[in-house]
């Protein structure tokens, strides 16, 4: 087996024993089924007297649609039906993308196809069904709509003037959403300061390019009035709300499938309106009825994310100590809210994040949110993160720089310090075990960062730009009830797993939470074999099946090892209590004495015991021999949720060193370093997966990334050759280690390690690039920093 | 050509319209095909026409496949010159071991077109025929003096690269004709074929890029001829500004502003044409560097 490369956490029982697979970097079985090509995506399904879909779209970011004549492109080969708003209206009912907990959120009903207005380039108004994709293709052509262009709303920075466009005007103006958070006095704080820094920073609007698209298929059976989905989601019982209240189903025969996922990054966690289309049109024909989105589809209508610009000040004493941080944030999040999460959370993440890994006496924050023409924003990976966590670093290194500071000493002064945990962010949010100083000394340690200083001073000497940047912050995961569900969001916080000994002496699992490629599987797997006693091998899993699975929440904020895999601890140990007291009964001994080791039942003084085989098969088919009165149960079920506070809050620690070539702009990360704490790490090669995975979208976000739009609100490259992301060659070396804070909340102590890559790479890479620039005075404020913005800082342009 | 057009389209289509498709067996029975059918398209690797298929930015009444015609494929020296035929692949010209030793910067150039899965497909004389502004093989054709070899109902002709490139995607192929291979001058004494190109990641289309072709003597720069590429329209030769520094040597704003004049440069996406311009300008500095080493 491989070393053990974390801290032992008590409360798991000894790691020198067979089966002790928790906490260690073992290969996980699925990723053979990919290699292999034998992934079953939705896109691999083909249902008897199935149907395909292509979506009509609006060609134009704001526009009323005067007309739609379909007469001529029903005509059209293999075509079915074609339908607009009104037929789907006919079995669909339309949300609102609101949650009551936030304070006042506006948002207008939205329906599966926009019915006079289409508001963003992208928005479905009709849909072909055919006899296949291609021919439904030829038929959109056909499809002769009236068109009446109206001025649109691009720009979030003039969405609330006297003169905007109002995109929904029963609402009166464009502002979807605003809070105010103040801790103190900031006012007051800023004048006793003895140094104030500034800054204004931009992040463009980007998306999540899942490597598989949305897809679909909805099988509406008659018969049994039972809808079945199969639906590449990270929610499944979520979504089996949600189409059985719009469709008005009975609940209890919606069946969500989720087999394999080819990526997710929250973008699959919402409702899209082509796909509640889809599901209304199955309703209505009777028939199963696919859709997967295309590239260009996906680019146009799969959330969009970031798209803020954020204003901030911070004050120090002379010391470094901070006195006090006041930010404002903008953001555009298209015309409607998305359902049921809203897209607010991304700027309220933004205000309870900011300062969150220091001590801030004052602290205020304004957030506001509007509509406009694009794309709607919402919820990915790393939700606010990238945007408070730039914030707060680029400020820190500005107030460095000004009282003549090191980088690393103006963070450590002004940690929250890890002995003084449970404590408080600057904004209010309760936060736990965590460990920023650690981690920073961890990082400061593996870096070596005495060596950068000397370096840039070389590298400047011959004509490079180098530097080099720190930075710390807070992740949340694990959410509990306090983030959606007491909003009135029908999304489970709870999530369950069900563990039985089959007749064979295999273990079957089952859990709530979804795979979607990042190993989910296989951790359950290592828990439940872990806790049980059993090797690997003999445990087989169940994920994303409604009808197959315990109830619960799913994959999303990080929260499949903490929740999920606490669910799967408490029932392995449940059916091993069960499995001993059995066994005890046959063996006519005390079960104190009993063990399970490598699927047998052993007594722990020596002496014969049982396999689990052998007691299975006694149980199940000679249960005669069994002393009366003994349970015979091998099932157990158990759930787990967190309570008492709103989030299971993970910490780390980036640094990064850079170069810049003066003439061309392009940017060189060297290398790179992430010190992650989230608890227990169930599988140390997974943990460190979603580490450097999360540092390449991070590296998307702040070199790459961008949705360009024009003036007219038209997006001009939705193509993946013109939507660029970091690829290979784009990769630095990233070197990833520990600290470990268990998470006093559950017995497995882990927290979750999904966001931080994605959430501080855009900070730290952003702080090098501007510590390698101040040699010569210039400053770069803009996410993506492509060549031409520095080009521009630098004066060469 | 993606890149300009998609947005218009608001994203419908990913599945190719309906076209015939002729398996040509030999270069005069695709001639034939073309020749009669204004609206048939060649297809060779695909690596460019697939795409713009399937987003319907091309719907062709045909697609006339030639690439099972055997025997254009050949690379061999034909006389003065290296002959490329159009089929071989990127990959083929890359591991050629006449091109390593004939032409090795045309390597070096082929590291830069995309990725290996594009470069096994794609082929050598697509892409000198679909004469992408932003491809380096157009502008090494042009900056070397290649000749284009064409075969028509006529019988073949040849064409100096420099007469080949019209236009944004725009050629002097006829009607009938199809590009059957390149014949590149052979490198002659103190001839050099200098190359750079900056792009954002590795493998895409560059903001700007440059091939020189180089006459040394006694070591200094006798003669040079600079095409730039993604720049404008097409290859973009700078006669004037490599005169100009045939005179006086490297400096940036005397060059710039030569390039300024003389080029009509086109920003995209990545780069404003300001930016085009900065690059072009340093990419001359990046040129003599390289020849320095």
């Amino acid at each position: 087996m491989d070393d053990i490369k974390v801290n032992q956490n008590p409360k798991l029982g000894s790691i020198d024993r067979p089966n002790s697979y928790i906490g260690r970097s073992l290969p996980r079985e699925n990723a053979k089924k990919h290699l292999d090509g034998g992934g079953q995506f939705v896109d691999d399904l083909t249902l008897p007297r199935m149907v395909h879909v292509a979506f009509l779209r609006s060609p134009f970011a704001h526009a009323e649609i005067k007309s739609i004549d379909t007469k001529t492109a029903k005509l059209s080969d293999g075509v079915i039906d074609i339908f607009t708003a009104k037929e789907i209206d006919e079995v669909c009912k339309p949300w609102v993308g609101v949650l009551g907990h936030l304070g006042e959120m506006r948002s207008p009903e939205q329906s599966p196809l926009a019915k006079k207005i289409a508001r963003w380039q992208g928005e479905p108004i009709a849909v072909v069904i055919a006899n296949s994709r291609a021919q439904a293709e030829d038929a959109l052509e056909l499809i002769e709509v009236d068109w009446l262009e109206k001025d649109a709303q691009v720009d979030m920075e003039t969405a609330l003037d006297p003169n905007a466009v109002i995109i929904h005007p029963e609402l009166g103006n464009n502002l979807f959403w605003t809070r105010t958070v103040n801790q103190g006095d900031v006012d007051k704080a800023f004048k006793e300061a003895d140094a104030v820094v500034e800054t204004t920073l931009d992040f463009a609007r980007h998306t999540g390019v899942t490597l598989e698209s949305r897809g679909i298929v909805a099988d509406w059976n008659k018969a049994e009035n039972k809808m079945t989905i199969y639906h590449n989601g990270q929610a499944p019982h979520m979504m089996q709300h949600i189409i059985a209240k719009h469709l008005d189903l009975n609940e209890g025969l919606v069946r969500i499938i989720s087999r394999d996922v080819g990526g997710s990054f929250g973008i699959k966690v919402h409702v899209y309106p082509d796909e509640m289309a889809v599901t209304a049109i199955s309703k209505k024909l009777g028939r199963p009825v696919k859709f997967i989105a295309d590239r260009l589809e996906s680019f146009t209508t799969d959330i969009h994310a970031r798209c803020h610009k954020i204003s901030g000040k911070l004050g120090v004493d002379k010391n470094g100590k901070i006195l006090a941080m006041e930010i404002d944030d903008l953001s555009g999040i298209g015309p409607f809210s998305m359902y049921p999460r809203t897209s607010a959370i991304e700027t309220n993440q933004v205000l309870n994040l900011s300062g969150a890994p220091y001590v801030i006496p004052n602290y205020k924050a304004v957030g506001t949110v509007v509509f406009q023409n694009k794309t709607p924003m919402c919820q990915y990976r790393a939700v606010g993160h990238p945007i408070a966590v730039a914030i707060t670093e680029a400020l820190i290194d500005k107030a460095a720089y000004k009282i003549g500071m090191d980088l690393d000493k103006i963070r450590k002064i002004n940690f929250i310090p890890d002995n003084s945990y449970p404590n408080k962010s600057p904004s209010g949010v309760p936060l736990e075990d965590l460990s920023h100083q650690a981690s920073m000394d961890k990082l400061l340690e593996i870096m070596d960062i005495e060596k950068f200083e000397t370096k840039k001073k070389d590298d400047y000497q011959k004509g490079i730009l180098s530097g080099y940047g720190v930075i710390s912050m807070c992740e949340v995961t694990n959410p509990s009830p306090l983030f959606y569900g007491v909003g009135g969001a029908h999304i489970s916080s709870q999530d369950g797993a069900s563990i039985r000994l089959e007749g064979s002496g295999a273990i079957h699992l089952s859990s709530s939470i979804t795979e979607q490629g990042q190993g989910t599987e296989a951790i359950m797997k290592q828990i439940a074999a872990d806790q049980l006693g059993v090797k690997l091998e003999s445990v087989r899993v169940t994920l994303g099946d409604t009808d197959a699975t315990p109830y619960g929440g799913g994959t999303w904020a990080s929260r499949g090892a903490g929740i999920g895999g606490e669910a799967v601890l408490k029932a392995a140990r449940k059916l091993k209590d069960n499995i001993l007291n059995i066994a005890a009964a046959i063996m006519q001994t005390d079960k104190e004495s009993l063990d399970i080791e490598d699927n047998n039942v052993v007594r722990k003084n020596g002496g014969e015991g049982i396999s689990l085989q052998k007691l299975a098969e006694t149980v199940y088919y000679r249960g005669h021999e069994i002393p009366k009165g003994t349970n015979p149960e091998l099932l157990a079920t158990a759930s787990f949720l967190i309570e008492g506070i709103p989030f299971v809050f993970t910490n780390s620690a980036m640094g990064c060193q850079v170069s810049i070539d003066q003439d061309t702009g392009i940017i060189k990360i060297n290398k790179f370093w992430a010190v992650e704490d989230c608890g227990t790490q169930i599988n140390p090669k997974l943990v460190e997966e979603q580490i450097r995975g999360g540092v390449i979208q991070g590296i998307g976000g702040a070199l790459f990334e961008e949705c360009v739009y024009d003036d007219q609100g038209n997006m001009q490259n939705a193509t993946m050759a013109d939507y660029l992301v970091p690829m290979a060659y784009e990769m630095p070396d990233i070197i990833v280690d520990h600290v470990t804070t268990n998470s006093g909340r559950s017995i497995i102590g882990a927290k979750g390690a999904g966001e931080a890559g994605t959430g501080g790479a855009p900070a730290v890479i952003m702080n090098a690039i501007n510590n390698a620039l101040k040699q010569v005075g210039a400053e770069v404020i803009s996410q993506p920093i492509t060549p031409e913005k520095v080009l521009k800082a630098l004066g060469k342009i | 050509m993606i890149r300009l057009i998609c947005y218009l389209m608001g994203g419908k289509y990913m599945k190719a319209a309906n076209f015939s498709y002729y398996e040509a067996k030999n270069i005069q029975d695709a001639i034939k095909i073309k020749a009669n059918d204004e609206e048939a398209v060649i297809l060779a690797g695909g690596q460019s026409l697939l795409p713009a298929l399937n987003m319907r930015l091309s719907s062709p009444s045909c697609l006339i496949d030639i690439s099972k015609i055997s025997g254009l494929n050949d690379i061999i020296i034909d006389g003065d010159y290296l002959f490329i035929g159009a089929l071989a692949t990127h990959s083929d010209v890359m591991r050629n071991e006449i091109v390593s030793q004939k032409m090795p910067c045309l390597i070096d150039i082929l590291k830069m077109v995309a990725h290996p899965a594009i470069r096994n497909k794609g082929t050598h004389g697509g892409s000198i025929a679909y004469g992408d502004p932003a491809a380096e093989l157009p502008a090494l054709a042009v900056a070397t003096n290649a000749e284009i070899i064409l075969s028509g109902q006529n019988g073949d002709r040849s064409i100096n690269a420099n007469d080949f490139y019209l236009g944004l995607f725009e050629t002097a192929i006829n009607q009938d004709e199809i590009v059957v291979g390149i014949k590149y001058p052979l490198l002659k004494q103190g001839q050099v074929f200098l190359f750079d190109e900056v792009c954002r990641r590795h493998g895409d289309y560059a903001m700007a890029g440059l091939i020189a072709n180089i006459i040394l003597s006694s070591n200094k720069v006798n003669d040079l001829k600079l095409v730039f590429f993604a720049t404008g329209d097409k290859p973009d030769v700078a006669d004037k500004t490599a005169k100009l520094f045939l005179q006086t040597g490297y400096d940036y704003d005397q060059l710039k502003n030569s390039l300024s004049s003389e080029i009509d440069f086109a920003g995209d996406l990545n780069s404003s044409s300001e930016m085009k311009l900065h690059l072009a300008t340093i990419l001359i500095k990046k040129i003599i560097n390289k020849l320095e080493a």
